[in-house]
């Protein structure tokens, strides 16, 4: 391949200025003529059935123009009241029952917020209460209470299509993986291993909770303006919701302050749509950061691994994983699919058994998470992993190495792995940490020790990128794209792809942000994708522009189409930039006027071969794998349990860096969420009450809590069809985080911590059983 | 969320607002700094039909030694007992905590009577208050009063102060020479509230002796927690790791605290029994240095 101008230079952010200026739009700060606000009543119970409500009080209050009930809007002709991704369970505002606290009871629309929370107490409601299961282990059983009385799939997403109703059960989805004979294996078995590890539910805490305004336009189109990782999902399920042509419906995204996967299909947009065409007015909703941890969550999972070894190599691993999805599956059955066929890890293992459950509770619903459910079996695997390897008296990064998949061999799933960095991965993260070096120095109440972690996450397969470029006649190029920007930098990185493809600078390329009457198709901002897929169609859109560039120009200089290069905005043969054309003298030479523009347009849309529902197998199952490792230096206070992580190094194999310094923001800024549930993050519930639900009692690290040395590596290990060989990264810095901590601390105490997050009483209670000895204070329980 | 409608008034003196004290009484709630009681406001925790909003008694913003004791205004920020010159010389332990006090933005609104008022139980100027047998001096119309830190904590997030009354003045001793100390936290992540929290002062003789110490722990009580006897252990006493273990363990057990979110009783009983240790030796270390120093 030739060398790239722009693709590999880390050239700064496109948004930066307006961001640190605060001149971007965020859906929050649209003004807009008489523009009402909404304030939603909320359920206070786990499960209850809605015996009646009343609303007249708050009806008649100053300033509010409406109150609705979910009972009201099933009533409406044409509103399908239910809407979700993977099935049609969740209604958009609880119609007879409520499922879990702070489920959606009554909306009020009022001129400002105050009087709409105003309204909410003059409202009220009568509930039964009714059986309730919250424990995932629990809800999994037959005979427990059920959460769901049926199942409708939606229909939505093509590698969702298999799933359908089966007994009636909490167990909204089973995914089973089949290789080998795992049970001879643990006949055969020198040692046999069986842990358990839990990872509790938390939250994605964008800086920017959701919001959403909806209008509708003088030619009553229903216009919504919406903080989404995916307008073109939103406008599907609109479509759907209020019965209206997908072209009757306009989503317009702006700048996002986070997603992390907590703004991924359907959420505040069907009840907002709903209000605005009632009231026939502009409605924006807002959520508090209180209603953000009853809206959407992390998984909570517990996984049980069991793992065979002989003569120091492990030969078989039953996995079994319960995701706790909550009141609403969300997107969770695809999370237990994507997460489920990685749970026995990149390693080479012959046999190999999984199921993965995606299971109802009464909390509230789980949705994707930055990792899409990977972080929390790496937790288990790469944990077990050091078990393992510690019990046999193996080095823990010879025992990884020794069953790291490599290039070509094939996945427990049955699909070879390519492009796959993951010994080099491990590799770098040992030398980074020493490794090999001097243990460090403890002294007599802190201790240090050292841990490493590996892992693989697949992209989501198959999905769609649309992406339409126009090149003006000055050179200058737009790029139509529903890639979201919410900060992890898609702009810069299409616009560095398009530079480079089309030979012209980089500030001449402008993103049109996600608009669906004007930008094309894309599956959702997440996963890892935008970066191959959108960059890939934005690529493949700009050759189409080339070769049509490339036509006229061949023409005009005489020469042959495969001499010519575009760069710095002009054309010219190969070797003799100063002969050539400027984009300028080729669009006049085409059209004969200036003004004019040159479309390109691309769909990308890689497929897989659906794993099969008995065994799991799949020759292709993804498009590719972005591998991660993490190394972590701890030091432990053994009176106190305080655990300081004093140097942490995040790899990931990013395939070619478009953008370096993105790349390692990406690494670092994962690293960091995942630092948070490895050591703060838990939502913690009583009775399916959450009592950690505001930013006092839940604890996030800020910039104060990271570790001293703190840095990241890029293994860049081309894909041979990523863009110039790219792959995603949005997600692997967050994969191995948890179990590089964990792993460290054991190093250093010998406590082996199993449930995140690791706390201080945790590793006292761990130390307590370790060494009881009298004169040590006593051990809390 | 939004605060729940209240009606504001901003006094220009301190008589003006005592007047609104007498008037309005349980419906009033003083408006300090802000940092408690805005976010309390917001999530209707809070719901006063009154705010009284005392910014502008800029002349409650003083740090001045008077009578051979620092005192220091109810509208102080606690930024400034973290830069002042006096407070650092006058009472060094004020200085060096306010730092364990919340955030910078917040030590810029929050203020010293704001804090001591709010009775947080885990709030570093409580326990501050406690072991240095700090005065508060309280105002009303029916004239001024002044309270031993001992009887004006009652509970959590409760004083003695009535509806009437406002805290104007809090005056502390200024540090003997010879003297030492320390505050001890154990938190979760940089700048929460405390889980735990001990504050030590020790004076030591020329000897080394310990001649006066004082200790006060929060989050192991209602308000911040201190037993004259325990601080009997250590005086006429060298500080010694046995004489610290003895009286971390008597402290550890004598405390009932509570569980919650952050940690469970058994774990803060265990904790203030180290971090006491810790604080005493820290600041007998300070103290020796102090002497050192002095001589």
């Amino acid at each position: 391949m030739s060398k790239t101008k722009i693709v590999g230079q880390s050239v700064h952010r496109k948004d930066a200025a307006r961001k640190v200026t605060g001149r971007i739009l965020h859906v929050g700060n649209i003004e807009m003529p008489g523009l009402l606000q909404v304030a939603v009543l909320r359920s206070p119970y786990p499960h209850a059935r809605i015996i009646g409500i009343q609303k007249s009080r708050a009806e008649a209050m100053e300033g509010v123009v409406l109150v609705l009930t979910g009972a009201e809007i099933a009533a409406m002709p044409d509103v399908d009241p239910y809407f979700g991704p993977a099935f049609k369970d969740q209604p958009i505002l609880a119609i007879d029952r409520v499922l879990h606290v702070g489920d959606p009871v009554v909306a009020v629309v009022a001129v400002d917020r105050r009087r709409a929370e105003d309204a909410l107490e003059l409202i009220e409601v009568d509930y039964e209460p009714l059986p309730v299961v919250l424990d995932v282990l629990e809800a999994a059983k037959s005979g427990s209470p059920l959460v769901h009385q049926e199942f409708k799939p939606a229909g939505v997403f093509a590698d969702l299509d298999h799933m359908e109703a089966g007994e009636k059960s909490n167990v909204c989805y089973h995914f089973k993986l089949r290789t080998g004979d795992v049970e001879a294996a643990f006949r055969e078995a020198d040692r046999i291993f069986e842990d358990t590890f839990t990872s509790p539910p938390a939250q994605h805490m964008p800086m920017e909770p959701h919001v959403t305004l909806v209008y509708l336009d003088e030619d009553e189109k229903v216009n919504v303006w919406t903080a989404t990782q995916s307008p073109s999902f939103v406008r599907t399920q609109l479509s759907t919701t209020l019965g209206l042509p997908m072209n009757r419906i306009r989503v317009r995204v702006p700048y996002l302050g986070g997603g992390y996967g907590a703004k991924l299909y359907g959420k505040l947009e069907p009840l907002v749509a709903l209000l605005a065409l009632e009231t026939r007015r502009p409605v924006r909703y807002a959520l508090s950061r209180e209603e953000e941890f009853q809206t959407i969550t992390k998984h909570g999972a517990v996984a049980r691994l069991k793992t065979a070894v002989k003569d120091g190599v492990i030969t078989g691993r039953r996995c079994e994983v319960f995701f706790d999805t909550g009141a609403y599956a969300d997107i969770g059955p695809r999370i237990v699919h994507k997460s489920g066929y990685t749970s026995a890890g990149p390693y080479r293992i012959p046999n190999v058994r999984i199921d993965s459950f995606c299971v109802y509770t009464n909390k509230p619903p789980a949705g994707a998470f930055r990792g899409f459910g990977v972080p929390q079996v790496i937790w288990a695997y790469e944990s077990q992993m050091d078990i393992i390897s510690r019990e046999l008296d193996i080095d823990p990064v010879q025992f990884r190495m020794h069953h790291a998949l490599e290039e070509g061999e094939p996945f427990a799933t049955g699909t070879p792995v390519h492009s796959f960095g993951l010994k080099e991965s491990l590799e770098q993260a040992a030398e980074a940490i020493e490794w090999s070096g001097p243990r460090p120095q403890n002294n007599a109440t802190k201790v240090r020790g050292k841990g490493i972690a590996s892992g693989v996450k697949a992209v989501l397969t198959p999905s769609i990128s649309g992406a339409v470029v126009m090149m003006n006649s000055d050179g200058s190029v737009n790029v139509l794209s529903s890639t979201v920007e919410m900060g992890q930098g898609s702009d810069t990185v299409l616009a560095q792809i398009a530079a480079e493809e089309l030979g012209v600078c980089f500030d001449q390329v402008h993103l049109v942000q996600p608009d669906t009457d004007v930008t094309p198709y894309d599956t959702i901002t997440a996963g890892s994708r935008s970066t191959y897929h959108m960059g890939n169609a934005v690529r493949m859109a700009s050759m189409k522009i080339k070769a049509q560039l490339f036509g006229v120009a061949a023409r005009a200089l005489e020469a042959n189409l495969e001499d010519l290069v575009a760069r710095d905005g002009r054309i010219f043969v190969s070797g003799s930039q100063e002969s050539g054309m400027s984009m300028r003298d080729v669009f006049l030479a085409k059209f004969g006027s200036l003004g004019t523009t040159i479309i390109g347009e691309a769909i990308f849309e890689p497929r897989a071969i659906p794993t099969d529902p008995e065994t799991g197998r799949s020759e292709k199952c993804t498009e590719y794998w972005f591998p991660s490792a993490s190394a972590a230096e701890v030091e432990v206070d053994l009176e106190t349990g305080q655990v300081k992580v004093v140097k942490f190094l995040s790899v990931g194999d990013t395939g070619t860096a478009i953008n370096p310094r993105h790349c390692h923001q990406q690494l670092l800024g994962a690293a960091i969420t995942q630092l948070g549930m490895t050591l703060f993050e838990e939502m913690v519930f009583e009775e399916g009450q959450l009592l950690n639900g505001s930013l006092l009692d839940y604890q996030i690290p800020s910039v104060k809590d990271l570790p001293e040395h703190f840095e990241s590596i890029l293994v860049e290990v081309p894909h041979e069809t990523g863009p110039f060989g790219a792959k995603g990264v949005g997600e692997t810095g967050t994969l191995t985080v948890s179990p590089a901590i964990a792993n460290a601390i054991e190093d250093a105490t010998g406590v082996r911590i199993r449930d995140l997050p690791i706390t201080p009483e945790k590793i006292l209670r761990g130390l307590a059983e370790k060494d009881p000895k009298p004169g040590r204070a006593e051990v809390p329980q | 969320m939004k605060p729940a409608k209240f009606e504001y008034k901003d006094p220009h003196s301190v008589e003006e607002t005592l007047d609104l004290l007498k008037q309005y009484g349980w419906d009033a709630k003083i408006l300090a700094g802000g940092q408690s009681l805005v976010p309390m406001l917001n999530f209707r925790l809070a719901s006063p039909e009154i705010l009284v909003d005392i910014n502008r008694l800029q002349d409650l913003d003083y740090v001045e030694e008077k009578d051979g004791k620092l005192a220091i205004g109810a509208l102080t920020r606690q930024t400034t007992l973290e830069f002042s010159e006096t407070v650092k010389s006058r009472c060094g332990l004020l200085a060096d905590a306010t730092e364990l006090i919340g955030h910078p933005q917040t030590r810029n609104r929050g203020t010293v009577g704001g804090s001591i008022v709010h009775a947080d139980p885990t709030a570093e100027l409580t326990a501050i208050a406690r072991a240095l047998d700090a005065e508060m001096v309280i105002r009303s119309k029916d004239g001024e009063r002044t309270d031993s830190a001992e009887d004006f904590f009652v509970s959590v997030m409760t004083t003695n102060l009535e509806p009437e009354e406002m805290l104007v003045e809090v005056r502390f001793p200024i540090a003997p020479p010879g003297s030492g100390w320390a505050f001890e936290e154990f938190v979760l992540r940089h700048g929460d509230f405390a889980v735990v929290g001990v504050t030590a002062a020790v004076t030591l003789n020329s000897d080394e002796v310990c001649t006066d110490a004082r200790l006060a722990a929060i989050g192991v009580d209602e308000t911040a927690f201190r037993d004259p006897a325990l601080e009997e252990i250590i005086k006429g006493e060298k500080i010694t790791d046995s004489v610290l273990k003895e009286l971390g363990s008597q402290l550890s057990e004598k405390v009932e605290p509570f569980d919650d979110l952050h940690a469970s009783a058994a774990q803060r009983k265990h904790l203030v029994g180290v971090l006491a240790q810790r604080a005493l030796q820290k600041a007998a270390n300070m103290a020796v240095e102090n002497l050192r120093g002095e001589n």
